[in-house]
């Protein structure tokens, strides 16, 4: 029988059939961080021995708020760290740590056909590599932990061919916001989202994982992208991968991953990107997005136009901003960054513009191409990595009623501060308008200021 | 630490409810009170982050289940919107549909997450209060009217009888079976 890429790691992994067509399912690494993982692990040492399953098919990495920004955060990193020394579980921690979705990949620990679980939704980023990676709650985390096991229902499979040829300006995190308003906020909700396609094709890892990223903004159980060359180059010498024979050996298992033609589908979506031009939300769920040159839509919710302080037809470049932001697990690899430099060379921002990279090696190597400088030079301030105010945790929350375009992945109300305003876009337009002081693209951009001299 | 699910077999609930859809988990608690270890005593943050959230909860102090239009509970994964919401008193969630994760923390906790549209929630919103027969699937409205739902099976005897971690526990050896018998790659 055909296969989709979803049937193949699925049935690689199925450990037991359960009742209502559930199936206990064996997850081959546990990533644990800070926020999710204490009250689980302190169930577990409570009531069932400390004993873990496999402490070696877990990753623990101190990633929303490090270093710890009060009492309470440093007890919690105080707790994942104690009980990852007290396991022997691999800890990343303050100087070699980052964003959990940004550093399991960076190091190497996703690999096509593993299965792959985090209390965080945005785990689905490691879909990327033609992995099933699953955000889920504390309890279903330390039930993965004591058995290495899920109990899931098999999502469905929706099949999205990405087509066409992106407009000007159009990124990766276009796309998604684009696929997103086509597919609606909750239209993924039971579904895996199979990307497939040229466009897809043609992008690059840290692309993937931004169209991955941000499958749960349709509700989707994860995203995934089928492993090819470019996966394989990615992972090639990286520090949880082998060399040698046995990574080739790898490699020929894959490459058996990709979906097989004539595989079914539970549903296909063709999405054209013909055209595309950059992606700015205006309302409260990311799929509430138009045009960055576009206007609030007629038809709008008002709900989502009373939080964000909008009418109907409103001109989104017309909108004045408070603060910009740069960073998350769906836009802070070194190559988002250096899409923002680009804009930002030569240029000063006109509001508070905080850059976060996604890691620390992120933030390293942006530092040997002399990005910070750019950033700092532009007036931005540059700090280590963190989730920082994505969600409204540390390092930049919104105050009420401010207004912040952010190359982050959620608008809801209060997201990034309570009564705060979130623009959702791509850094190329966060950049751009942290410089116009308005929401513009670097066309706007390069059409109302021309840059400074810039020096090489 | 409480862990143990209590078991719930009926509920005479009293209703909060919202005419809204997509009321994501920052909304029923936001990311600057996920900085504890535990898992209780969260209520007190339940819906800070939704536009008229607290005033809502005031004007029901007691209120054990919650009506509201489709998506709710999408989001981030942060089980402590469901500690949040037992913490306060809530049995069950009734809505169209909700959040991957937030249904599977539902499960897990013992509240109730109840899927039903058209008729049956366009009663619950109306109802003040509201009977629910979980091992029955049924619920009662105001008025008197019964209507069916659907649970997980599985996951249903997790509320009934709470035990998921015991559950788990149940699987080890089967698990590492499973795993000594795996083909290499």
């Amino acid at each position: 029988m055909s296969k989709s890429l979803l049937d193949k790691v699925w049935d690689a992994h199925v450990v037991e059939e359960l009742p209502g067509e559930n199936a206990l399912l064996f997850i081959d690494r546990v990533i644990a961080h800070e926020i999710t993982t204490p009250q689980g692990a302190i169930d577990i040492q409570e009531r069932f021995g400390d004993k873990l399953y496999d402490p070696d098919r877990i990753i623990a990495m101190n990633d929303h708020v490090s270093p710890a920004k009060d009492q309470e955060t440093a007890i919690q990193a105080q707790v994942l760290r104690t009980w990852a020394k007290r396991h022997g579980i691999k800890l990343y921690d303050i100087g070699d740590n980052g964003i959990c979705h940004v550093m399991v990949p960076e190091r190497g620990y996703v690999e096509p056909g593993l299965t792959m679980a985090c209390g965080d939704s945005h785990t689905c980023t490691l879909g990327a590599f033609g992995a099933l990676a699953l955000g889920i709650g504390t309890t279903l985390q330390a039930g993965a932990m004591l058995a290495q096991c899920l109990i899931l229902q098999k999502p469905k499979v929706m099949r999205i061919d990405i087509e066409g040829k992106l407009g000007h300006g159009a990124t990766a995190k276009d796309v998604i916001l684009y696929v997103i308003s086509k597919i609606s906020f909750k239209g993924g909700t039971g579904y895996v989202l199979e990307y497939h396609g040229p466009v897809v094709d043609a992008m690059s890892m840290d692309e993937r994982m931004t169209l991955c990223n941000m499958a749960i903004e349709a509700g989707a159980t994860s995203g995934m992208c089928e492993p090819d060359e470019t996966t394989i180059g990615y992972l090639r010498g990286r520090e949880a991968q082998p060399t040698g024979e046995a990574f080739e050996k790898k490699i020929a298992y894959w490459r058996s991953l990709k979906a097989d033609p004539g595989a079914s589908y539970d549903k296909v979506v063709k999405i054209d990107v013909s055209g595309l031009r950059p992606m700015v939300t205006w309302g409260t769920n990311p799929g509430e997005v138009v045009p960055a040159d576009g206007t609030v839509p007629a038809d709008a919710n008002a709900t989502s136009l009373e939080y964000m302080g909008l009418q109907p037809g409103t001109s989104l470049r017309s909108l004045e901003l408070d603060q910009a932001f740069i960073g998350s697990c769906t836009n802070s690899r070194l190559s988002d960054l250096r899409i923002a430099a680009d804009v930002l060379r030569g240029r000063k921002v006109t509001i508070p513009t905080i850059v976060t990279p996604g890691s620390q090696a992120v933030k390293r190597a942006a530092e040997r191409e002399g990005l910070h400088d750019v950033f700092q030079d532009a007036g931005a301030l540059w700090t280590h990595s963190s989730c920082g105010p994505c969600l409204g945790m540390s390092m930049g929350v919104v105050a009420p009623g401010l207004r912040c375009v952010s190359s982050t992945n959620r608008n809801f109300p209060g997201r990034m501060g309570n009564g705060g305003r979130v623009h959702l876009a791509s850094p190329a337009v966060v950049a751009a308008s942290a410089v116009l002081g308005r929401i513009g693209s670097p066309e706007d951009l390069e059409a109302a200021a021309p840059r400074e001299k810039v020096t090489a | 630490m409480a862990a143990r699910v209590k078991t719930v077999v009926k509920v005479k609930g009293q209703t909060l409810c919202v005419e809204r859809a997509n009321i994501d988990t920052d909304q029923i608690i936001p990311a600057r009170f996920l900085t504890g270890i535990s898992k209780t005593g969260l209520g007190q943050y339940l819906f800070l982050g939704m536009p008229g959230g607290p005033e809502m909860l005031a004007a029901h102090p007691d209120a054990n289940v919650i009506v509201a239009r489709e998506n709710f509970g999408c989001g981030s994964s942060r089980e402590h919107a469901v500690w949040a919401l037992t913490d306060r008193g809530f049995k069950a969630v009734i809505a169209p549909s909700f959040g991957r994760i937030f249904e599977e923390n539902a499960y897990a906790n013992g509240l109730i997450p109840i899927a039903l549209d058209g008729e049956g929630l366009e009663a619950a919103l109306k109802s003040r209060t509201i009977e629910i027969d979980v091992e029955g699937q049924k619920l009662t409205t105001e008025d008197g009217k019964t209507y069916g739902f659907e649970l997980d099976p599985l996951r249903k005897r997790f509320i009934l009888e709470g035990g998921f971690m015991e559950w788990m526990a149940t699987k080890i050896d089967a698990v590492r079976a499973w795993e000594a018998a795996r083909p290499t790659v």
